[in-house]
């Protein structure tokens, strides 16, 4: 293959490094009051980057190992990318207003574009040690926009234990991927190693392998959330500015998701049965521990963090069923979840903004008592977020209700009635705290009858993530058909 | 008219839209609310005209039927035959009536009118579907505008009873899913549609597999109807929400939980093999104790309207009865009993919603001789309370008198049991009556008014059809027999 070829396989990276290298070189020749074309730039280069995936095709693009077997560009990946550049392109659409004349600017979207491209070599890699690279690019770009707010103590802390136990969390996995080379021979490819672990079942059965296996179940638990290995992502997402926290949940947390749904399912494919009774007792803590907590938030951002730490329970079912169903209902509920949350805390974002604009000494724009009588001061805001809540509740005719409908539907496929009875509770349960935002912002008056105007951006913003949880919700049938493309790839 | 289904359907999900967006004051947006429902109501009206009965078990008019997601057998799909005919007519009277009930609504009656026509819009899906993913959107979309009716209109108490009553319909939702999955996987048709499925029951191998899909259908329609032990959301959700809600609460929306019973789990009966008669002695137990237990706790109140939601579980406890009879007179007069418990129940509901508008309050001792000072409203409650305890004439006395009669052939002991509810029924109704209406006057309670113009035609309307199929009920009685003969096993 030569570089042209290969230049154009890569096409929707390399226009977002070129991005990236344009934006920080512009942003040494702007003032900071004229910055803010960096992020029409921003979006931009995202925006030509989603179509070119889109123009390539995502349902029938096969083309494995490409750059020595490291990666490859299948529908899966095209899913997963799309996914992270349609809400790295909601967020940078929201922070044109957030970050206007903010002096770091340059900085800003040049490390969003970085992470985004952490995150597409994740979705596209096929090699362990590709992957774990992808994984650093992203990471180290969001720990730093993470405590972007630097005045701002919360947001400090918000990095600084995100950065902690990201890096432990890297270090687990890389022990533990270590360990897999060292048993398998040398073998860094997924799916060489996928059958080397078939025909040597029980290598992985050994001390070393079962450590191995730990390390990588911590290494991910950490960066998807899991219970108890989530302890970091309530604070970090409280804390980080709103728009990264949209960010954080809806696209870095899905990467280890993108990340996990290969190597576990792939490679591990031989232990199925031990693995799946590890993923089972920590899909039900999650859920149930991140619903139960979450019905006691105040504090909008937590809230969702938490709700996000059940949302992740329910599609780590996944790995307890791993059939082909499965994969397609987990696919469809982290593109449904991404435009979800995204959704969700930009709108969060949107009010504080215009509440910081209203009174600039106003604490914790996020409290429950600020959504009051919201349905009043801004209708477009307060119907958007109960859009996304019931979304996230799992109401018809939404996003939500599909992908947890068609990932309900294959758990029982699969034969773990239990495990589909908690989720289901678990769904009941958490439609209460959903439910009590929705009622502050209707029911409950509001505390100031001046209308609230959402600037043109966030409105933009809110709009795309709406448009994707309605479709998605209402003509359900070409996701679902790229989800079960997407999840063909892996050969279950 | 292919597509005539879906034209009754949406029109009121548009003119919600409309209402919502462009009608902002009250005087537009009861028009296109009453308008979009007048359409609804005349279309209707035009299929009832063209109504074929006698059609086979499963065969259906008016269909409608597009493929949606074709990879789960998922389809677009309405229909009526005679068990959702009269119930489709019922939803049709009642929304446009309930319409100009609530003509004087001041408080945000944009949001209020679009509400009303969604929770039309979402009752005629569940009439109209024959595809249990759509039934199931259109059963939850029901729940959202009550939500909001109950705790935006409500009473002081209602953010308790509004999440009660979401919670406890969603739990019951839910576990109907499991229900429908389970159908869906051990028949191994691949197709929601519910006509494939109910037909595909019997072959499942395990009756006890047929057992369970049956309870956990059965529990969905149980908490909707509602029945003891069941019901307690209810009187709750009654007393605390505007009259309007509880018009369309009582009317239509507990009418989805008996149209299960007829339309899924009926015709499931004789694919239950040796449990069959266990089944139906639970189903007898459970509406006995319905009709009982509701009927002494209906005497016991001292809220008018509390009694008249525990009448509501009352009578659909007959419902129950009647299906639980399963024979040709009792599933009849049960079908029977719904559509008139939904006329009967909107009268009383209204009256109480007259008083409590014009004394401000309710506590039946503290009212007294109402009808010296209102002596319309006298007339028509008396009419409906009367209609309700079943006098002869009375739609009430048509419908409990097949049940009855009907019950006493298959289930003796039972009936005679819950034959002595009626002489309850008779009790507090009458005792009601006199406490509230007659006597001499109380003057503590001001100058009330009279019934105005648009709470008198609707309510007269009511009071005129409860007569007209009291006398002559074969105008809709005939839809009710063959749909009773076209359930398989019924005896006759």
């Amino acid at each position: 293959m030569n570089y042209i070829e290969l230049a154009s396989q890569f096409a929707p990276e390399l226009i977002l490094t070129i991005g990236a290298l344009a934006i920080m070189m512009i942003g040494l020749f702007l003032a900071n009051s004229q910055k803010k074309v960096l992020g029409y730039l921003a979006t931009i280069f995202l925006a030509v980057a989603s179509l070119v995936i889109v123009c390539r095709g995502i349902y029938d693009i096969q083309m494995e190992g490409i750059l020595a077997d490291s990666l490859t560009i299948d529908p899966m990946s095209q899913f997963f990318k799309l996914t992270f550049l349609v809400v790295s392109l909601i967020v940078v659409i929201a922070s044109i207003k957030e970050y206007d004349g903010h002096q770091n600017q340059d900085e800003y979207y040049t490390l969003i574009l970085l992470g985004t491209i952490g995150m597409m070599v994740v979705a596209s890699a096929i090699d362990i040690v590709t992957m774990f690279i992808g994984f650093e690019l992203a990471s180290l770009s969001t720990y730093a926009l993470a405590g972007f707010n630097k005045k701002d103590s919360n947001s400090l802390e918000a990095a600084v234990k995100y950065f902690i136990v990201g890096a432990l969390s890297s270090t687990l996995l890389l022990f533990g991927l270590s360990y897999i080379y060292g048993m398998s021979g040398g073998l860094t490819n997924i799916s060489e190693l996928a059958v080397f672990f078939n025909s040597n079942p029980t290598v992985l059965q050994s001390p070393m392998g079962v450590i191995a296996l730990m390390l990588i179940v911590a290494g991910f638990g950490f960066k998807m959330a899991l219970v108890p290995f989530h302890m970091w992502a309530p604070d970090t997402y409280q804390g980080a500015p709103t728009v990264i926290s949209a960010l954080l949940a809806a696209g870095s947390k899905k990467m280890a998701f993108v990340a996990a749904f290969r190597i576990f399912l792939v490679a591990m494919i031989a232990i199925k049965i031990d693995i799946a009774m590890v993923f089972m007792i920590l899909a039900i803590i999650t859920m149930t521990l991140g619903n139960v907590v979450a019905l006691s938030q105040r504090s909008l951002k937590r809230m969702l963090a938490y709700s996000s730490v059940a949302q992740a329970g329910y599609i780590s079912m996944v790995f307890v069923v791993m059939s082909p169903e499965a994969l397609t209902g987990g696919i469809l509920y982290v593109m449904s979840h991404a435009f979800m949350k995204t959704g969700a805390f930009i709108a969060v974002a949107a009010l504080g903004y215009m509440l910081l604009k209203e009174n600039s000494n106003a604490k914790d724009v996020d409290h429950l008592d600020n959504f009051a009588g919201l349905g009043k001061r801004s209708p477009f805001l307060a119907f958007s977020i109960m859009i996304f809540l019931f979304a996230l509740a799992g109401i018809p005719p939404t996003a939500g209700f599909v992908s947890k409908f068609i990932l309900f539907y294959s758990v029982l496929q699969g034969g773990f009635l239990l495990l589909v009875i908690f989720a289901i509770l678990n769904s009941a349960l958490s439609l209460y705290y959903y439910a009590r935002v929705v009622k502050y912002m209707y029911v409950l008056p509001p505390s100031s009858d001046e209308k609230l105007k959402v600037p043109g951006a966030y409105a933009l913003a809110i709009l795309l993530a709406i448009i994707g949880v309605l479709a998605i919700g209402i003509v359900p049938e070409p996701f679902v058909n790229w989800a079960a493309n997407a999840a063909n790839v892996l050969g279950l | 008219m292919d597509y005539v289904l879906s034209l009754i359907l949406f029109i009121p999900l548009i003119g919600a839209a409309l209402t919502l967006l462009f009608a902002k004051s009250r005087e537009s947006a009861r028009m296109v609310a009453f308008v979009s429902s007048a359409i609804s109501f005349v279309l209707t009206i035009m299929i009832y005209l063209q109504f074929k009965s006698g059609l086979a078990f499963l065969e259906f008019q008016f269909i409608d039927k597009i493929p949606w997601m074709d990879y789960m057998g998922i389809s677009y799909y309405l229909g009526v035959d005679g068990v959702s005919m009269p119930l489709i007519l019922l939803n049709a009277i009642l929304c446009p009536l309930t319409i100009i009930y609530v003509w004087g609504e001041n408080k945000q009656p944009n949001q209020f009118f679009a509400l009303i026509l969604v929770l039309q819009a979402g009752v005629f899906g569940v009439f109209m579907a024959l595809d249990f993913f759509l039934f199931y959107i259109f059963w939850e979309l029901t729940l959202i505008p009550l939500y909001f009716l109950i705790s935006i209109w409500g009473g002081p108490n209602k953010d308790y009873a509004a999440i009660k009553f979401f919670i406890y319909t969603h739990v019951a939702s839910l576990v109907m899913v499991l229900g429908i999955f389970a159908l869906y996987f051990s028949t191994g048709v691949n197709t929601f549609e519910i006509p494939v499925l109910l037909q595909a029951f019997s072959d499942i191998a395990s009756p006890e597999m047929r057992v369970g899909i049956f309870l956990a259908l059965f529990f969905g329609f149980l908490v909707k109807m509602p029945t003891v032990p069941f019901h307690t959301w209810l009187p709750d959700a009654h007393v605390e929400a505007p009259t309007a809600g509880s018009v369309l609460l009582a009317g239509v929306l507990l009418k989805m939980g008996g149209y299960g019973l007829f339309r899924v789990l009926l015709p499931m009966m004789d694919g239950l093999g040796p449990y069959r008669s266990d089944i139906i002695t639970l189903m007898a137990v459970l509406a006995v104790v319905s009709i009982l237990y509701a009927t002494f706790l209906a005497l016991a109140q001292k809220d008018l309207k509390k009694m008249v939601a525990y009448s509501s579980v009352a009578h659909m406890g007959y419902v129950m009865l009647g299906a639980a009879a399963f024979n040709y007179m009792s599933v009849s007069g049960a079908m029977f009993q719904q559509f008139s418990h939904g006329l009967i129940t909107a009268v009383l509901f209204m009256s109480v919603g007259v008083i409590q508008h014009s004394v401000h309050t309710r506590i039946i001792p503290d009212l007294g001789g109402l009808a010296d000072r209102m002596p319309k409203l006298a007339f028509l409650m008396m009419c409906g309370f009367m209609a309700s305890l079943g006098l002869p004439a009375m739609s009430g006395f048509i419908a409990e008198f097949m049940v009855l009669t009907g019950s006493y052939l298959t289930l003796p002991i039972y009936a005679l049991i819950a034959m002595l509810g009626i002489v309850a029924t008779a009790g507090y109704h009458l005792w009601a009556l006199q406490r509230a209406m007659f006597g001499s006057y109380n003057e503590k309670l001001g100058e009330p008014h009279d019934l105005a113009n648009f709470e008198l035609i609707p309510m007269a309307i009511l009071v005129l059809l409860i007569i007209l199929f009291g006398v002559y009920p074969g105008s809709v009685m005939e839809m009710f027999e063959y749909a009773s003969k076209i359930i398989p096993g019924v005896m006759i």
